[in-house]
């Protein structure tokens, strides 16, 4: 497995700007990396609206959320000297209610060596009660790497 | 010109003088102006309405406007109707606070996946005359789960031997009914020793309620495990030991990692204030403590650990 091909998970939160950062400051503009920006899109739980309009209306702010995120985690990696042509960038539209599983899916698919992924860092608790996407991956990780950046 | 609730009881007479003889109501949406004596036809049926249910929790009664206590005229059967009422609402639990939601469609859903399986309530849906889900869901004749065991006269001690076998027997066939939910993925949402009901006569345990949902991040069932694990506390415990009723040598045998993770006065090592019980039995529980690393992610991990307590407790 090559280690220089990155996959990125993005989502848009803080903790995703941070690993995608963390990739960028290592990496800056060395050649021979290949990074992959990837967002799953796993839409709104539908019960959680009381309409199909309202639930239309958020899976489309959702999917317009991860765009602009996807674009600015691009712009991190620019920021710090990454070429432009090392970078490409994916929504992963999925109905899996895990997040940790596309993920694999797509290090399987696209030969990844590297997977890095954002911590939330939320307490046991809120972990217990809701899961982890970064235990789930470094758990489930075979033959590659996991860089989990908090 | 449809027929008025006078018409109505005399066609199809309750068995009982309704004082006060409202409307026929075919549009629920606006729930809380559906009274008693009024009757709501949907699905081609007619539901008098006696009166709206109440959840009675911590000593306060809590008024549910949009569920009503009915009789059906076609064939005198008690019912429950569920109205559309969508809510969200923090719940706390422990420190945190979980968004829920009140999902009818989520309900309806359930109640067709478990037609016919009697672990958990019955009941199905129709629609008003303006499209609103009305879930007409079957009576269950019986006592909630944790009045049961509130209501056993014994010690600890011989409840564990008399009690706590047969108890927990039919607490894994209700882990069981949740794993079935799971596995169509579908979540309980609301796990609660009060929302596990003792049916009179078959003996059955059964859950009702399955309105609520939830956002998560990774595991869509956690909460649910949480809950299954609240029960488990309660059944072994008969009741729940927390910080606040614990003499002083008890307080002195245990460690901050021996309470729930969760709610921070609740021991979960109970083995340490019952030693007779099984090491096993205790292991379960230690899952949902601020001690463990690992947790439970699905209830056949639940299931595996719990089933083998069974051999493991004191016969009578």
């Amino acid at each position: 497995m090559d280690f220089k091909k990155i996959l990125v998970a993005v989502d848009k939160s803080e903790n995703a700007d941070r690993a995608v950062a963390y990739v960028g400051e290592i990496i800056r503009d060395a050649e021979g990396f290949c990074i992959e920006l990837l967002a799953v899109n796993r839409p709104p739980q539908r019960d959680l609206f009381p309409d199909q309009a309202a639930w239309e209306a958020q899976a489309q702010e959702q999917t317009r959320q991860l765009e602009a995120a996807l674009e600015k985690a691009k712009d991190i990696l620019l920021s710090f000297g990454t070429n432009l042509k090392c970078i490409s960038i994916r929504i992963m539209d999925s109905t899996d209610p895990s997040i940790a599983r596309p993920i694999l899916e797509a290090q399987r698919e696209g030969e990844f060596g590297t997977v890095v992924v954002g911590r939330r860092g939320v307490p046991k608790s809120e972990e217990f009660l809701f899961g982890s996407v970064s235990k789930r991956l470094v758990t489930e990780a075979r033959g590659f790497t996991v860089w989990v950046v908090e | 010109m449809p027929p008025t609730v006078q018409e109505l009881l005399a066609l199809y007479p309750p068995g009982f003088t309704v004082h006060e003889p409202g409307r026929v109501v075919t549009d629920t949406t606006e729930f809380h102006n559906i009274t008693s004596g009024d009757v709501i036809a949907a699905g081609g049926q007619h539901y008098l309405v006696i009166r709206d249910e109440a959840e009675r929790r911590f000593g306060i009664e809590d008024p549910k406007f949009w569920v009503k206590r009915c009789i059906c005229l076609e064939n005198r059967e008690s019912k429950i109707l569920k109205l559309v009422f969508h809510e969200s609402f923090p719940m706390q639990i422990g420190d945190m606070e979980v968004a829920c939601y009140r999902s009818p469609d989520k309900e309806s859903r359930i109640l067709d996946l478990v037609q016919g399986d009697w672990r958990f309530m019955q009941g199905f849906t129709v629609r008003d005359e303006a499209g609103n889900n009305v879930r007409v869901l079957e009576m269950i004749r019986g006592r909630r789960l944790d009045l049961v065991v509130d209501a056993i006269e014994a010690d600890h001690r011989s409840y564990v031997r008399e009690h706590l076998p047969g108890l927990l027997e039919q607490y894994l066939g209700s882990c069981e009914a949740i794993g079935l939910l799971h596995a169509h993925g579908e979540k309980h949402g609301d796990i609660r020793r009060d929302h596990i009901w003792h049916e009179y006569g078959t003996g059955r345990y059964r859950w009702i309620d399955f309105d609520y949902t939830f956002d998560y991040v990774e595991n869509p069932f956690g909460l649910d495990l949480f809950g299954l694990g609240n029960i488990l506390l309660f059944l072994v415990g008969k009741g729940i030991r927390s910080a606040q009723n614990l003499s002083p040598e008890e307080s002195a045998l245990l460690d901050p990692g021996d309470y729930s993770l969760m709610y921070g006065y609740r021991v979960m090592n109970v083995r340490k204030l019952y030693p007779y019980l099984p090491r096993a039995l205790n292991d379960v529980l230690m899952h949902y403590a601020v001690s463990s690393e690992v947790y439970y992610e699905t209830v056949d991990e639940l299931l595996d650990d719990l089933r083998p307590c069974l051999d493991l407790l004191p016969k009578c």
